[in-house]
């Protein structure tokens, strides 16, 4: 039941050409380069070290690995992260 | 960018280190709370560092001792540290505050009158008469009305043909243009020079005071010096500095060219007359009719005619009529010693405008010279006049 809710509302975003991050409330991740990455719409820090940060969001955990990897800014929304990225996976 | 890190600094912000076994807890606790953390770098698995507002960390305090960590400040930085420090230096306070106080204060003041183009009139003089009339160095820049100064100036020496009085900074500039004034009138208690107002060659030298550098048969050019008022003394090294006097005759010469063309068109009216109406509307004009003007040569006349006129006050629409009126345009030739006789009266009359009162007139010539249509007549005269100008020696 749940499941097609979701269908649903995706269906309908599309027809209406809403954005879907807004929409659906997923996180947006946003990758610049190899050396900054944004997530918008987090749900909180699981890890974080110097080469692996794991992230809590809607869709599962998104867990980045890199070097030297330091959180720029930290807020209720939106976090940022510098550093050598290397990979970026979305766990279910 | 720029302006989040200057709001940053006027809010004060503060490089903290923690240290504990769950900061990830920390992390999101601190997130949960809103309170804003940068730069946050993992030293070692135990230690943390991140830079938080003041008002952030007073709120991280408490969660830190709730989780069980460490935290240390490392660094305080932003304008609530820094003055807090500055409060204990009260003298330097007073310092900083004397120092832009003095400066405003003393850049208001005018510090020095300059005067520019002063050649027959001592710069001292026009010093001293301002002074007299209260404005002089050490006076506040808005006491100065630069139309009085002008004013004061003028009444006195009637003899400028332009005066400027600006402000520069802590400088008084007043920049004046003088016309050629009397000798008589000339205080003679100031050291000058006598220099060419005009190119000419020099027929007789006589020099009252100060030693003549021309002799006859010189040609001199304009602001040679002429009689110069330096007289250096035979005995030793001394210089005197003497108010030159004496008058300078020398043979300069005038010319100008007037350009006049033989055929002359004249334009005779035939009598036809075309009209068109129109309307102005605030400036902007509609024309009704707009066909072709079926003249070749025409004058156009146009009447404006307001609708109505209340005390001064004029409807913003007009009517407007344009009449055009057919023209002949005949070629008239004219006669050529004639016209030779009147571009030689003008030419002449244009000379005597630029004539020394003082001058001789020893010989007028004219040129004729007849280029196609155009006839060209150059008049040269002649004269014998003293060209000697005072010019001030300045310090």
């Amino acid at each position: 039941m749940k499941k097609d809710m979701g269908r649903f509302k995706e269906s309908i975003t599309t027809a209406l050409d809403l954005p879907l991050d807004v929409a659906l409330d997923l996180p947006k991740i946003e990758i610049i380069g190899d050396v900054r990455i944004n997530i918008t719409n987090h749900k909180g820090i699981i890890e974080y070290t110097n080469d692996l940060i794991r992230i809590n969001s809607k869709i599962g955990m998104i867990k980045i690995t890199g070097q030297g990897l330091e959180i720029k800014n930290v807020l209720m929304e939106e976090i940022s992260i510098n550093g050598l990225i290397e990979k970026v996976e979305i766990i279910r | 960018m720029l302006a989040i890190k200057i709001w940053n600094y006027i809010k004060g912000y503060v490089i903290i280190r923690i240290k504990g076994l769950t900061l990830e807890r920390l992390l999101n606790l601190a997130l949960s709370k809103d309170i804003y953390l940068r730069n946050v770098n993992r030293l070692d698995s135990s230690t943390l560092e991140g830079t938080v507002s003041l008002e952030g960390y007073r709120a991280l305090e408490e969660i830190v001792q709730k989780l069980g960590c460490e935290m240390e400040v490392v660094k305080r930085r932003g304008l609530p540290f820094f003055l807090d420090r500055i409060r204990y230096r009260k003298t330097f306070i007073f310092g900083l505050m004397l120092f832009i106080v003095l400066s405003i204060f003393l850049s208001s003041i005018i510090w020095k009158i300059e005067i520019i183009g002063a050649e027959q009139t001592p710069k001292e003089e026009i010093i001293k008469l301002l002074e007299e009339n209260n404005i002089k160095k050490g006076l506040f820049k808005h006491r100065i009305d630069k139309e009085d100064v002008e004013g004061i100036i003028l009444a006195e020496l009637d003899y400028l043909s332009f005066i400027d009085v600006r402000i520069n900074g802590v400088k008084l500039i007043v920049e004046i243009k003088e016309l050629d004034i009397d000798p008589e009138r000339v205080d003679s208690s100031y050291p000058c020079n006598i220099v060419a107002r005009k190119k000419g060659v020099v027929v007789k030298v006589i020099a009252k005071n100060g030693e003549a550098l021309v002799e006859k048969g010189e040609i001199v050019e304009e602001n040679d010096v002429l009689i110069s008022g330096v007289i250096e003394s035979e005995n030793s090294d001394e210089i005197y500095l003497v108010h030159a006097e004496g008058q300078v005759l020398a043979q300069t010469r005038y010319s100008h060219m007037v350009e006049t063309p033989i055929v002359k068109l004249e334009k005779v009216e035939t009598g036809n007359v075309y009209k068109q109406r129109g309307i102005i509307i605030n400036g902007k004009g509609i024309r009704f009719l707009s066909g072709e003007i079926p003249f070749e040569n025409y004058i156009e006349e146009v009447e404006e005619k307001s609708i109505f006129n209340f005390l001064g006050f004029e409807f913003p629409i007009k009517f407007v009529n344009y009449i055009y009126r057919e023209v002949e345009v005949k070629e008239i030739k004219q006669d050529i010693d004639f016209l030779k006789q009147a571009s030689k009266l003008e030419a002449t009359e244009e000379i005597n405008k630029q004539l020394h009162k003082s001058c001789e007139i020893i010989s007028r010539n004219a040129i004729y010279t007849i280029d196609g249509n155009i006839l060209r007549t150059k008049v040269t005269i002649e004269t014998i006049e003293d060209i000697g100008k005072i010019q001030i020696i300045s310090n």
